[in-house]
């Protein structure tokens, strides 16, 4: 029976699906798992949303007591912080960032998998808090002494800061490999100012996530051993300073800011020009710019603190204010890509201009918020609530869902059918809008924050009553998103390798890409290596693109 | 063209008309409530200033992508030109908003010199947020009133007199918060030796303004609600007579000697009984031991009606209350403080 074949078949192993996902180490599986990992948590997450928001609609505890209701936001917040934009768009990088420049893979493809296996670790130890007593209670920001062993005794608390703590692990294990794969592995000719922008952003995401979330399991660590082994770290009575929680939590938590939301702008930085048909407006100022909201992202962090009393107000008032200029360069270098372009109204193009239009509105509150004296007003206010979800959702999840539409051909070979995505986009929208302007309103009026209950007599219930109806115009908007990935999968248009006509590398190859993605890669002379290739000598107006339908090499 | 010159007109006025019905609305409910103080109204102006500048952003930029999406839709299978950038447009572009952000912060920096001015003889309040309702110390007139979740305390201002709020915790963090006062502290439990919080202010009109703790605080933060109301100088000094008169001790129950006891341990924000028997158609002492850091309190109760309310008893301290004699029956006793379930529970006297 000796006998032996030359036939490759042969010396690749059986084994089931299951396990190969569970141990893969391949950086677009791995992007996957992220990916559909985060959106669990999402839906998780989304639903506490929804029972919060159905608590709100109308004076009176209707559902929840207040326990429950302090448990749900402050689970809500965290889960959807750290365990959905973080990571989804950490995936998306995961998934792209290799393809974009090149590489066959990450640098530290099983670092790669213990990142990403960390975060369903640290989710559930989050969530099982409801397991053993309650879930904990103290808000995402977890203010001490709130959290400290005193007024929460329950483990949930415990149990958030360990989940947190490897949540945080993951993200730091990540940045050091996006780092790595950014200054090692790019393909020939691919110097820094020909990375595509969506790697420049993860790039000084990656940054910020390694200087600032250090900052944050360091504390984490702090309120444990105060909490269970009689530290004082914050704990006024001994001497310590349940203000230093803030300081920490909030140099770590601004530039999280930027964390969540500089990605979801290079995802936007991608789709404009592919859809309008020209190149990113201003490149290098726009890369200068991302690299000077991450440097100013460690100089603001005291502006979530103006009402304690305790900090130098000008300097943070004007450093939070400075941030606006390198947004607005960003912001006016999407508007001169998209103006006199050849715009074309894709889904992720309307994500990507949704995006734009509401992070700017988000921008602005921001810039209102920057101002000491009405921060005294407006600070714990609804207002902020609504500023941030702009920022977060209005702005990150936008992105995320421009992406999602973006990138499914890629991942997938299949296009998501259009009809449905726009359905979901306007849903989206006008869900959102409905949602969380109304908020603003609420905090002008003088509604604070984390309550569960208001009076009759304030005058929030008709703001209150709208926005919960339009949290329910989001959920409903997820319906025909979800029904569009599963029928897509199932019966999907075949696309072929670049249905965008796009620009980057990982158009270059295959949807979905082989493993080590690439069997040749075109030359890399600009920003656009793929529009190079399909556009070998066009850079005069009028030229027409229809008969540039070369293949590639 | 000619057929829609008159649709063109009602077009192009439309285009003007809807948004500017839209800012206006919208404007409309981006309003703050009118300012009640002298530090309010500079706030509200600057507030106004700086949404109008928002609101010219807002307008022009949007304005641009609702332009850019209409004009700019792809019409052929045409290259556009190829524009990778321009210089002297993106100085430009930088300027903008910096020009915008240095004159915010010009106007805010005063304003914050204004609002943060320390008066000379302010009427001087001591502020004590605590888990979860507040007590006011009027340190002048030698008042007191401390609230519960279900009874919220008042806080009668004169108008016009500079006011200066002493901010004092000693469990977690609360904010003081009027909204037409446009203004909220911090209340902190600082450590030793650190100055505590104040908040200067000058009421400028006679009403009632709703109040409420800011920083989330536990369990019944949004229940931290208390009235401040503002009233001329000579309805002032009645109220606050009043007030105090109205602080008379409630009237002793005769307990006679060797009468029943009960007692109740309040720790970790929970009592440790939640079934308490007493004789009926007796007066009887009923000790709290407060072994907690915040104030405690036993109320008892049937219904709505409250038949007996104890004073509230600082951390740490213990203190035997004279409970007037209940007739046969079921009640419920619970700290007024923290009525959660693990502070409530049922009292029955037979």
């Amino acid at each position: 029976m000796a006998t032996t074949t030359l036939s490759p078949r042969a010396e690749s192993y059986r084994r089931s699906w299951v396990l190969d996902w569970l141990t893969t180490v391949d950086h677009k599986k791995i992007g996957v798992l992220y990916i559909l990992n985060s959106f669990l948590f999402f839906f998780a997450a989304g639903i506490l949303a929804l029972v919060l928001r159905s608590e709100l609609a109308v004076p009176g505890l209707q559902f929840l007591d207040e326990r429950t209701y302090n448990e749900a936001f402050t689970m809500h917040g965290t889960i959807m912080i750290f365990l959905f934009v973080v990571p989804v768009l950490a995936g998306f990088a995961n998934y792209i960032v290799p393809l974009q420049i090149g590489a066959p893979d990450m640098a530290f493809p099983r670092i790669n998998a213990l990142s990403f296996w960390l975060l369903p670790l640290g989710g559930l130890l989050i969530f099982s808090g409801y397991l053993f007593g309650g879930a904990a209670a103290e808000g995402w920001t977890s203010y001490n002494p709130l959290s400290n062993k005193t007024y929460a005794p329950g483990v949930g608390t415990d149990l958030w800061i360990i989940g947190l703590s490897l949540v945080g692990t993951a993200s730091i294990l990540g940045a050091v490999n996006f780092i790595a794969t950014i200054f090692k592995m790019r393909a020939p000719g691919m110097t820094l100012f020909r990375m595509p922008i969506f790697v420049w952003t993860v790039l000084v995401t990656a940054t910020l996530i390694l200087l600032a979330t250090p900052v944050l399991t360091a504390g984490l660590i702090m309120l444990f051993i105060d909490r269970n082994y009689g530290g004082s770290f914050f704990e006024p009575a001994a001497g310590g300073n349940p203000i230093l929680w803030q300081h920490i939590f909030w140099f770590f938590g601004h530039p999280e800011v930027y964390i969540v939301i500089l990605p979801a702008m290079g995802v936007v930085s991608e789709i404009l020009p592919v859809f309008s048909r020209k190149p990113l407006f201003g490149y290098k100022a726009f890369v200068f710019a991302t690299i000077g909201i991450g440097l100013l992202s460690f100089s603001v962090w005291a502006h979530h603190m103006f009402t304690t009393g305790v900090v130098f107000l000008p300097f943070f008032t004007f450093m939070t204010a400075l941030i606006a200029v390198p947004t607005g360069v960003k912001m006016f270098n999407w508007l001169a890509t998209m103006w006199r372009g050849a715009l074309v109204f894709t889904t992720p193009m309307l994500f990507a201009i949704g995006f734009i239009s509401m992070f700017l509105i988000g921008g602005i509150s921001g810039v209102v918020l920057a101002s000491a004296p009405i921060d005294f007003h407006l600070q714990d206010t609804y207002f902020v609530v609504a500023h941030l979800h702009y920022v977060f959702f209005g702005g990150s999840v936008f992105g995320v869902f421009a992406a999602t539409y973006f990138w499914f051909p890629k991942m997938t070979g299949r296009r998501l059918n259009e009809r449905l995505g726009k359905i979901h986009f306007w849903l989206h929208f006008i869900g959102f809008n409905l949602a969380f302007f109304p908020m603003h309103s609420l905090g002008i009026l003088g509604m604070p924050r984390r309550i569960a209950d208001y009076s009759p007599n304030a005058g929030w219930t008709i703001y209150n009553l709208i926005s919960t109806f339009g949290a329910f115009v989001i959920a409903i908007s997820i319906v025909p998103f979800l029904i569009n990935v599963v029928a897509t999968l199932i019966n999907g248009e075949r696309v072929g390798d670049d249905p965008w006509e796009a620009n980057t590398l990982e158009w270059a190859t295959t949807s979905p890409p082989p493993p080590y993605n690439f069997d040749r890669l075109p030359p890399v002379r600009s920003e656009r290596p793929v529009f190079d290739l399909r556009h070998r000598h066009v850079d005069e107006p009028g030229h027409a693109i229809v008969a540039e339908t070369e293949a590639q090499p | 063209m000619r057929r829609f010159a008159a649709g063109t007109r009602v077009r192009s006025v439309l285009r003007v008309a809807v948004p500017l019905v839209l800012i206006f609305l919208l404007g409309g409910c981006l309003m703050p409530p009118t300012p009640e103080t002298t530090q309010a109204r500079d706030v509200f102006n600057l507030y106004i200033l700086v949404l109008a500048l928002g609101a010219v952003v807002f307008v022009a930029v949007e304005g641009m992508i609702v332009y850019s999406i209409f004009r700019y839709r792809r019409r052929d299978d045409r290259l556009p030109r190829q524009i990778h950038g321009n210089t002297v447009v993106e100085i430009i572009w930088t300027a903008i908003p910096t020009v915008i952000v240095l004159v915010l912060f010009t106007f805010s920096t005063l304003t914050l010199a204004r609002t943060e001015a320390k008066a000379q003889n302010p009427l001087t309040i001591e502020v004590d947020g605590f888990q979860w309702q507040w007590t006011f110390r009027y340190l002048d007139a030698n008042y007191t009133v401390t609230g519960t979740p279900t009874n919220p305390p008042v806080m009668g201002l004169p108008v016009n007199q500079p006011i200066r709020l002493i901010l004092k915790s000693n469990d977690v963090i609360h904010s003081f918060y009027v909204p037409h006062f446009l203004v909220k502290r911090d209340v902190i439990p600082f450590p030793p030796g650190q100055p505590l919080n104040q908040l200067e202010f000058t009421v400028t009109d006679e009403g009632t303004y709703a109040g409420q703790c800011a920083e989330f605080c536990g369990d019944l933060h949004a229940r931290m609600t208390f009235t401040v109301q503002a009233m001329s100088n000579a309805k002032y000094q009645q109220w606050l007579a009043d007030a105090k008169a109205g602080k008379s001790p409630p009237p002793a129950a005769s307990v006679a000697p060797g009468a029943a006891e009960a007692k109740l341990v309040a720790k970790g924000i929970a009592f440790d009984q939640q079934k308490l028997e007493v004789p009926a158609n007796q007066a009887f002492s009923l000790t709290l031991d407060n072994q907690d850091t915040v104030q405690h309190n036993v109320s008892i109760s049937k219904g709505q009606q409250v038949l007996f309310r104890g004073e509230l008893v600082a951390g740490g301290k213990s203190m035997k209350y004279q409970v007037p004699a209940l007739p046969p029956g079921d009640y419920v006793f619970q700290c007024d403080v923290h009525p959660i379930p693990a502070m409530t529970g049922a009292i029955t006297a037979k």
